[in-house]
């Protein structure tokens, strides 16, 4: 089962589309892997719809635009195309082994840039989501470890496949951790690999946009 | 005649069943006086610029009716589909004139209008072994006639159609008790830590 997950902050910034590029792809792959997560998303999608439209104060919406021109284009015009043309591919070979991607992964897997190896029986490869932060596979072998390190800005790690520990805890299929400047830690593998990926995050705006809709609600989702 | 507003979950889903169905203008006309205003005032707020308002209304309603067959009754109600939508159209928006080359579009972190292979394992990931065993728990305890109908759809593969023919109970029944079944298990797996 997975134990660590993002925060309720970071499921409802990721719903409404206002982490990092880099966080985005961090937070939708743990709901790819996480049932609980993905009904919370649902839940949270649902909310945000409701506070979009439930709109009483009918003073507010002004019928301000000409609806019966837009109606006339809107049926003269052709199916948008969905960009997402790229073809997903769904497992990623490395050292003789093939690792299966979470959707998330899959859709972006033209993304994935070379694989270079780290002292240390590990392997990075970057993936490139634009933003500021940085993305990266990281791979460990068995018996591997990072020296101890600190971060500027936040990390947050999610375990794809395989096992790794640090001082505080063991990281499993799917758990998520994010990892403060003050935070060191030594992740390491023992008798078996680990495949992750790792943002290195940037300052977050946590306060505008979408994410506003929930303000009413934030007693129920800020715990 | 139903006095039934867009406002009303089932009625703003049979809408969209009408437009995927037979392509229904007075149903998108309906469904559009009821949201797009809505979704005017909340963009016009959110880019402060009438224009690009207006265009996530317009990108986000031409998806409603073209793509109305990819709005999964099960999986949330019509508003929150719409929704979905408008928060994708809002996320490419506000990158589209920024021209980089690797930023991600929202098709490839939210597919929700992705044609996909529409198979029902995709609703709720339940391609896992594990989650099934403990669906599989968590089905004994919802009400006869709901577990019924879950048997009958997820296990066996049954459609509605089918599992109303089967049951002699009308369509709508068997809807509305999948949909209260998957909304039982959905507070099951959340509440159980």
């Amino acid at each position: 089962m997975i134990k660590f997950h993002p925060s309720e902050q970071h499921l409802v910034l990721y719903a409404a589309g206002e982490l990092s590029p880099a966080m985005l792809m961090m937070v939708g792959t743990h709901v790819d892997m996480c049932p609980k997560c993905q009904a919370h998303v649902q839940d949270i999608e649902q909310h945000m719809a409701a506070k979009l439209f439930g709109e009483t104060e009918t003073a507010n919406i002004v019928h301000g635009f000409d609806e019966q021109a837009m109606l006339q284009t809107i049926f003269s015009s052709q199916s948008p195309a969905v960009s997402a043309a790229q073809a997903a591919n769904d497992s990623l070979f490395l050292e003789g082994q093939r690792f299966a991607l979470p959707p998330t992964l899959a859709r972006n897997s033209h993304r994935i840039g070379e694989w270079s190896r780290l002292p240390g029986k590990l392997w990075r490869a970057p993936v490139r989501v634009g933003g500021e932060e940085m993305l990266n596979f990281i791979y460990m072998g068995e018996q591997a470890s990072l020296p101890e390190h600190t971060h500027k800005g936040n990390e947050a790690t999610l375990v794809v496949n395989g096992v790794f520990n640090d001082e505080h805890n063991e990281y499993r299929d799917g758990d998520f951790m994010l990892l403060d400047d003050h935070h060191k830690h030594s992740p390491a593998t023992q008798d078996h690999d680990c495949l992750t990926i790792a943002a290195l995050e940037g300052p977050l705006h946590f306060t505008t946009g979408l994410s506003r809709l929930l303000n009413p609600f934030s007693s129920l989702f800020f715990k | 005649m139903s006095s039934a507003q867009p406002d009303n979950p089932e009625h703003a889903a049979e809408l969209l069943a009408k437009i995927a169905a037979e392509q229904s203008r007075a149903a998108f006309s309906e469904l559009f006086r009821y949201f797009a205003p809505r979704l005017q005032a909340y963009a016009t707020r959110q880019f402060g610029n009438e224009q690009t308002a207006m265009d996530l209304v317009q990108e986000t309603m031409t998806n409603v009716w073209h793509k109305a067959h990819l709005f999964k009754p099960d999986r949330g109600s019509a508003a929150t589909w719409i929704f979905t939508i408008a928060r994708n159209i809002r996320f490419d928006l506000l990158r589209k004139n920024k021209h980089r080359q690797n930023d991600l579009s929202a098709d490839d972190l939210w597919p929700v209008l992705a044609e996909t292979n529409d198979s029902l394992d995709d609703d709720y990931a339940l391609d896992n072994d594990l989650l099934m065993q403990q669906l599989a728990v968590y089905c004994e305890q919802l009400p006869k006639a709901q577990r019924t109908v879950i048997e009958l759809i997820y296990i066996e593969g049954k459609s509605q159609q089918e599992v109303a023919d089967a049951l002699e109970i009308p369509l709508g029944t068997v809807k509305s008790r999948t949909r209260l079944a998957l909304q039982k298990l959905k507070e099951l797996i959340q509440h159980d830590d």
